[in-house]
């Protein structure tokens, strides 16, 4: 009953002063907001990760021709796997699928008289079950395709786009480089590739046509997808293949590997190394907002302590004990930061909203926001409240009622 | 039979600046009746309103027994003494200390706020019924007379039901009709069967009491009857003017 008394009068007490109450919650809600915006961001970027991690799939490993640092697809000029990689790895236990495929990137394209780029792979029938990746319309390159070496393509969403607009390009022939090619099919729309590139800007072509027809690699694959069975296995089978392919390359010890692997584990540090380093530095300014509004808030509580000495003086007089004057200053603090806390989650929320308009990336407003703004309001409200409460409490009555 | 307020040698000792002491209260002993009215008198500094920071539990006594409703003051906690004033005394000063921007409703409420009552805005506005502002009890302090702030003070006093009313330099603010209507309110209270101490330095109010005990360098240097006590009312019915009409 005492206790809701003094919760009243503290929230009554800040609409006596509206203007001082403002001043003391800024800091907080800047800081509240920026929390709220971050996290947001952070959910945001996590659902792309996941998608991006889906679309490579979490089984997968990608064997790259070439060593050095991770970046996008080996190029066939780079191509240094063999049949007999392919076949090793084929045979390592827990290994579903292999696909090997050339890659090119940036060719340019002809229709007519239309031009664009696109990255251009020649793959195995098997790289739609390795990519779960078929055609909306038409046919996936076939056994057939590959053993006649036929020039014939499947074609991504955006390179249909670019070069047909609305009309059907089922049978129409297009130029790869100066290569004719027939389209027989339409690929599943994708959208990020595992790079973060346009995953639909992208032609199929079959894999020998490739090599030999239009990328002259005969000899080499540039790339490897391979799909296990189960994916808490995909450390072990990496480490397996890696050994694989430095038996089969002949690397002794002290060379490094002439190939990169990579699995989603990989990806995931990746992206988070670039965004990692903007939420590191929001949540700083929001830390920072959160302290110095706590500040402010002491500050102002202790000059309160003492512009109020007369009423302590007289609360304690007419029966408040210690504790009760401890109570209603800490009271006091907390209204000031869990309204400010309301605020700031109100212009974090706009914020958001704002972000949204302007950028497109999707709001994520949940529940966890809702209570990191309350969670972080309370602490600060009785981290920098406590120390003026102890300080009213403290205060002998006479002295104070002088 | 047992006195309300039994102090016995009271003395109080001050250190100022960390060196000087200051002897504020040496040996007083005194006794208070029930239902009494009794005034004390001393120039500033004489020590008087130490006394009462004694007599009120706001502070304990250097050496030196204070009995009140025979329970002995000096081992209580802090917590305790609050509790006492809480229940058994009721404050008036000099400055009001009424709280700003708060109506005289809730400034009445104050006392109640740290009691277990629950019905504390219907007592709130039977105290303040009890001294003529009835129709004030939304009012700001700013919007009062000094008069006015004044008897909220003394309702403030009243919520609680309080043994005694402990009243220091009441009228100290107050021009002479507004203090008369003061003194007025204490008379009836003290008429009504409470114990009224009324700390004062001059003559023309302490003679309003029934028994003025003199306070000296700390030391008690009078303490007599008043034969035929001042009537506060009948004072202001001859002062010329209107008179704020009182229950």
């Amino acid at each position: 009953m005492k206790t809701i008394r003094l919760t009243t009068n503290a929230f009554k007490g800040l609409a006596k002063n509206k203007m001082r109450s403002f001043l003391m919650m800024v800091g907080i809600i800047i800081g509240i907001a920026t929390l709220i915006v971050i996290l947001s961001i952070t959910q945001g970027a996590n659902k792309k990760i996941m998608a991006r991690l889906n679309n490579f799939g979490p089984n997968a490993i990608m064997v790259h021709a070439g060593g050095g640092k991770m970046r996008g697809p080996s190029s066939v000029s780079e191509a240094n796997l063999t049949q007999k990689d392919l076949r090793d790895i084929s045979s390592v236990e827990g290994v579903r699928i292999v696909a090997p495929f050339q890659v090119k990137l940036n060719m340019p394209i002809k229709y007519q008289n239309q031009f664009t780029t696109a990255t251009v792979m020649g793959a195995m029938p098997n790289w739609a079950d390795a990519w779960k990746r078929g055609v909306t319309k038409g046919d996936f390159i076939s056994t057939e395709d590959v053993e006649l070496l036929k020039k014939v393509c499947v074609i991504g969403e955006t390179v249909r786009k670019e070069l047909f607009a609305d009309g059907n390009p089922i049978g129409a022939e297009l130029l790869i480089g100066k290569v004719k090619f027939k389209v027989q099919g339409i690929l599943q729309k994708r959208g990020a590739s595992p790079g973060g590139s346009d995953f639909d800007n992208l032609i199929v072509i079959p894999f020998s046509t490739a090599s030999r027809r239009l990328m002259n690699q005969p000899k080499y694959i540039a790339m490897m997808r391979v799909i296990v069975d189960d994916p808490s296995h995909l450390k072990k089978i990496s480490q397996q293949i890696r050994q694989v392919l430095r038996r089969n390359h002949h690397l002794s010890s002290d060379e490094e590997d002439d190939f990169r692997l990579r699995s989603s584990t990989q990806i995931v540090k990746m992206i988070k190394g670039v965004s990692g380093t903007l939420h590191i530095f929001l949540l700083l300014i929001a830390g920072l907002s959160l302290i110095v509004g706590g500040i402010v808030i002491m500050n102002i509580m202790l000059i309160s302590v003492s512009e109020r000495k007369k009423e302590i003086g007289l609360r304690k007089a007419v029966g408040a004990r210690s504790k009760d004057i401890l109570l209603q200053f800490v009271l006091e603090s907390l209204a000031v930061t869990l309204t400010g806390g309301i605020f700031g989650f109100i212009v974090g929320i706009l914020g958001i909203k704002i972000m949204e308009l302007a950028t497109g990336t999707p709001a994520v407003i949940s529940w966890e926001a809702l209570a990191l703004a309350f969670g972080f309001s309370f602490i600060v409200g009785i981290i920098f409240g406590v120390q003026p409460a102890r300080k009213a409490a403290k205060l002998d009555p006479v002295e104070a009622l002088r | 039979m047992n006195k309300l307020i039994r102090a016995k040698d009271i003395t109080q000792i001050y250190s100022k600046n960390g060196s000087v002491m200051v002897k504020a209260l040496q040996d007083v002993s005194l006794e208070i009746e029930r239902g009494e009215f009794t005034a004390i008198m001393g120039a500033s500094g004489s020590g008087k309103s130490t006394l009462m920071n004694i007599l009120g539990c706001l502070a304990r006594p250097t050496s030196g027994e204070y009995f009140l409703d025979g329970e002995n003051v000096n081992n209580l906690s802090d917590d305790d003494l609050a509790k006492i004033r809480n229940r058994k005394i009721g404050f008036v000063f000099q400055q009001f200390h009424l709280l700003p921007r708060t109506d005289a409703l809730e400034n009445v409420e104050l006392p109640l706020l740290y009691s277990e009552r629950s019905d504390i805005s219907k007592l709130a506005q039977h105290a303040l019924e009890a001294v003529g502002l009835a129709d004030r009890i939304h009012h700001q302090p700013s919007e009062l007379s000094g008069g006015q702030q004044q008897r909220v003070a003394i309702a403030r006093a009243l919520v609680n039901d309080p043994e005694i009313i402990l009243a220091d330099e009441p009228t100290g603010n107050l021009d002479s009709r507004a203090g008369l209507e003061v003194i007025a309110v204490f008379q009836r209270l003290h008429a009504e069967g409470k114990t009224v101490i009324l700390v004062t330095h001059a003559q023309e109010i302490a003679e309003h009491a029934h028994r003025i005990i003199r306070i000296k360098d700390g030391k008690i240097a009078g303490d007599e009857g008043v034969q035929n006590p001042l009537n506060a009312r009948g004072e202001l019915e001859n002062l010329p003017g209107e008179t704020e009409v009182m229950p």
